[in-house]
């Protein structure tokens, strides 16, 4: 396997396209490229910056998306255009797909449709991996990897991101050959025997009493403890409805509900998005009834701490051989809480895989990926402010 | 099995207090987790607005240095780049000022928007001018956490400006047309902050005295072109002035020059003439015709005399005097002269001193021209010094120089006549000019000599004391 990266901050959105694309394919020295992954700031999201680096790629594969910022070796952008070639091994294969109008069709649906497809032509073959690129607004993520799941299967991993935009939360865009997506699903499914590790952490700690989720379906909160929803908040923050409608998004960042999970370390995050006029919360990925759910406390230096533990586990996973390249799946909310510190994550990386490792990474409005206890193997959750480090080590 | 049955109440009952002490200590710890989160709450709030602080200060500090670098209106408002506006947690602004005469807003930035917005918002502000004109006035900022009553609402300016959260600052230079700043942005997660309000508040005043300063600049720019033409018209006026003045003194010089030349045959005959005649060359002549000739003949040595000095200054001052300047001993030069005027220094019984060091002596100077200068200045104090007084040459040596003073106990020369001393034909009006006759001419010899040696002259008097006159001349 070889990859080459390429990327450019140039203002006008073809000349970046074609600067980026250019270095990437110069990068690659000749060798035939299989698959192309494009991620790009907002004000990149334009048809005519697809079709730029389509006609330079000619017929090969493009998947990606949408994202607040550009996380490379370099450092962090928050504009520009980011372009990664692969290259794979005779014995390695591969199958790119995408769904459309994920929330017309249902997510679950939506999910079973895009692992049929991605399956076409794979199904007697050993898998591996599967990476995803979904639309962040959409508001049931869970279903589309659970209907996603049901035809892929769960003996390999699958590890996504949810696009996003610059905290407008208005549009995110998702990138498939020629077409620029919104409200869809794109994805990749590796086959042959790719060895990657991962690793998915986020840092945030229980506090105080345990609680149970006593009325809830999908990602809709109705009841805690046979109390609306929201007095959890009102309680812990001591402030009303009224002001929690105005903040609690943001609050959520800092203190997010966290799902107890046996035998996992780390407990399940999920984002408070809104509250209802009754008191219901809306989250960031859906909460089963009967959940046992705890707030949650984080700190900068706890954050920073988990990523360098997601770094090593995705580091352990890959047996000993060295990464060929990293691919960072980081939340928009961590980049939003380390404030001037997010440059730190970065450099923790780089401390974690070497100066020299290609790296690409994006932030996202939630992360999808296995749970690292053996009682979750093979199901893939919705996780928020969290970090989804993948790192590909070749066959 | 009663006993059993107490037993296992009993141990329920024990077990009931305990799980009721836990629940109490688990209600105690949750109450604690409230302080804990509250107390959190405070303080990310403030090192949140403690990092936006930091991190506004560092882009002000770098926007004040761009915008310094400018004395340009339009380029100062450049300087407010994306970049910039991003550190400082905005991603849209737009900022106008006043143009009075036209009673309109003009923009001068516009980051964030497309030239359609950008015109879209001109003209909705102008629509709107007497709500921004009274913000501007007031000095008040506007912002999504705060309306100054009497402002637009809040949803018709996010609307406009295409907004979640915004501050409007008023930006008020000292002097010239004011305005305003607008930044703004779409992410919801934003809420302004009061240090988000100040550091606005601080770029907004920036933007002022950078105006002020650019404004100060054309001002002063304007005045020193102004003075500038000035000058270099009245240089023109002054170098064509010049060139008349020495077209004139060519003139005059040639003029004099030509004169003297014309004079001086004559004279030499007329001399000549009246030699032969009292020589008796031509017969007897009577006592009364010689007495005459004697006249004309002393007289035509004064005319010759004065036609000498007129010439020579006439060389100088054209430059066809060719000085032959080489080291010179200064004081072979005074005793020479001294010892010239030995004669009338023993008549008036006048003291002569001279003290000229070692170091002193050796000086760059065409020998008899400064022996001429010497004559003039020591005839002069001989003349001016009354019987039994002094005249001293006294010689110093400073940065490669060699200062000659020459003084003497004479009358001394009025103040008024001490600048005028050296000019063509001036003579001071005192008893002894009048009774002695002189040319006028001695002194602007003396310094057009001095000058040619690239030396200075003056003169320090006092009426009853005596002159001194200083020269310097450049050390061998």
């Amino acid at each position: 396997m070889n990859v080459s990266f390429g990327f450019s901050q140039t203002k006008d959105h073809i000349r970046a396209a074609n600067e980026a694309v250019g270095e990437a394919i110069i990068g690659l020295s000749g060798i035939p490229v299989d698959l192309a992954i494009i991620f790009t700031t907002i004000e990149f999201t334009h048809p005519l910056v697809l079709k730029t680096a389509n006609n330079l790629l000619g017929e090969i594969p493009i998947l990606g998306c949408s994202t607040l910022g550009i996380m490379t070796a370099e450092g962090i952008f928050k504009h520009g255009f980011a372009i990664l070639l692969i290259s794979l091994s005779r014995q390695m294969f591969f199958n790119v797909a995408a769904v459309k109008d994920v929330n017309k069709k249902t997510s679950l649906l939506a999910g079973r449709e895009l692992g049929e497809k991605l399956l076409y032509g794979c199904k007697n073959v050993r898998r591996n991996l599967s990476i995803i690129f979904s639309d962040g607004l959409i508001t049931d993520a869970t279903n589309l990897i659970n209907g996603l799941q049901e035809n892929l299967g769960r003996s390999f991993p699958l590890v996504g991101a949810s696009a996003s935009d610059n905290f407008i939360f208005q549009k995110t865009f998702q990138y498939f050959n020629k077409e620029l997506l919104t409200e869809s699903c794109c994805g990749v499914l590796f086959g042959g025997g790719i060895n990657f590790g991962h690793g998915i952490k986020h840092g945030w700690k229980p506090l105080g009493k345990i609680r149970c989720v006593t009325n809830s379906h999908g990602n809709l909160i109705k009841e805690i403890d046979g109390r609306a929803a929201v007095k959890l908040y009102e309680d812990y923050l001591a402030k009303d409805a009224l002001e929690l409608s105005r903040e609690l998004r943001r609050i959520s960042i800092f203190y997010p509900i966290g799902i107890y999970l046996p035998g996992e370390r780390e407990y399940l995050l999920r984002n408070i998005i809104s509250i209802k006029d009754d008191g219901s919360l809306i989250t960031q990925g859906d909460i089963p009834q009967n959940s046992k759910i705890r707030l949650m406390i984080g700190t900068k230096d706890s954050c920073l701490e988990a990523a360098g533990r997601a770094c090593e586990d995705a580091k352990k996973n890959l047996l000993g051989q060295k990464a060929k390249f990293v691919m960072i799946f980081d939340s928009a909310s961590r980049f939003s809480l380390l404030g001037r510190q997010y440059v730190r994550e970065l450099e923790i990386i780089k401390e974690a895989f070497g100066e020299d490792i290609p790296l690409i990474g994006i932030y996202t409005y939630g992360e999808q990926a296995p749970l690292k206890s053996l009682n979750y193997l093979g199901r893939s959750y919705c996780h928020s402010q969290s970090i989804n480090v993948l790192a590909v080590g070749g066959q | 099995m009663g006993i059993a049955l107490l037993l296992k109440m009993q141990r329920l009952k024990d077990l009931e207090k305990r799980t009721e002490g836990l629940n109490a200590s688990l209600e105690e710890m949750d109450e604690q987790a409230k302080l804990i989160i509250r107390t959190d709450i405070e303080l990310n709030k403030t090192q949140e607005e403690l990092d936006k602080k930091i991190t506004g200060l560092s882009t002000l500090q770098k926007l004040s240095r761009q915008m310094s670098t400018t004395l340009e209106e339009k380029q100062i408002f450049k300087k407010i780049g994306n970049e910039y506006l991003e550190d400082l947690g905005f991603e849209k602004s737009s900022a106008f000022l006043w143009d009075a005469l036209a009673r309109e807003f003009h923009q001068y930035l516009s980051i964030g928007y497309s030239e359609e917005d950008a015109l879209k918002i001109k003209n909705a502000v102008n629509s709107d001018k007497d709500y921004y004109l009274d913000l501007m006035h007031g000095s008040k900022t506007a912002s999504s956490v705060f309306v100054p009553q009497g402002f637009l609402p809040k949803d018709k300016v996010c609307r406009l400006f295409q907004v979640n959260e915004f501050i409007i600052c008023p930006i008020t230079p000292q002097e010239g047309n004011q305005g305003f700043i607008f930044v703004g942005t779409q992410n919801i997660e934003t809420r302004i902050t009061e240090g988000e309000r100040e550091i606005i508040t601080i770029l907004a005043n920036q933007i002022g005295q950078a105006l002020d300063n650019a404004r100060l600049f054309e001002k002063t720019w304007r005045s020193q072109q102004e003075l500038e033409m000035k000058v270099e018209e009245r240089t023109r006026q002054l170098s064509e002035a010049l060139e008349k003045v020495k077209i004139i003194s060519k003139r005059k010089s040639d003029f004099i020059s030509s004169v003297s030349h014309e004079l001086r045959t004559p004279l030499t005959s007329i001399k000549g003439y009246a030699a032969i005649l009292l020589a008796g060359k031509l017969g007897a002549v009577p006592d009364e015709i010689k007495e005459r000739l004697g006249k004309i003949n002393r007289h035509s040595d004064e005319l010759v005399h004065m036609v000498n000095d007129l010439l020579d200054i006439a060389r100088i001052e054209s430059g066809k005097v060719n000085m032959n300047i080489e080291s010179a001993d200064l004081s072979a030069i005074v005793e020479k002269v001294a010892d010239l005027l030995s004669e009338q220094l023993k008549t008036k019984n006048i003291s002569f001193n001279m003290r000229i060091p070692e170091d002193c002596r050796k000086v760059m100077a065409d020998r008899s021209q400064i022996e001429r200068v010497f004559i003039n200045l020591l005839g002069n104090a001989l003349k001016f010094t009354p019987e039994k007084g002094a005249i001293s040459v006294n010689a110093t040596c400073l940065n490669k120089m060699v200062q000659v003073d020459l003084t003497d106990t004479g009358f001394g020369i009025p103040e008024e006549a001490q600048e005028k001393i050296f000019d063509e034909f001036y003579r001071v009006d005192n008893t002894i000019n009048q009774e002695v006759k002189g040319t006028g001419l001695g002194l602007t010899l003396v310094k057009h000599i001095i000058e040619a040696h690239r030396g200075k002259i003056w003169v320090k008097s006092k009426i009853g004391e005596g002159s001194t006159f200083s020269f310097t001349l450049n050390c061998a």
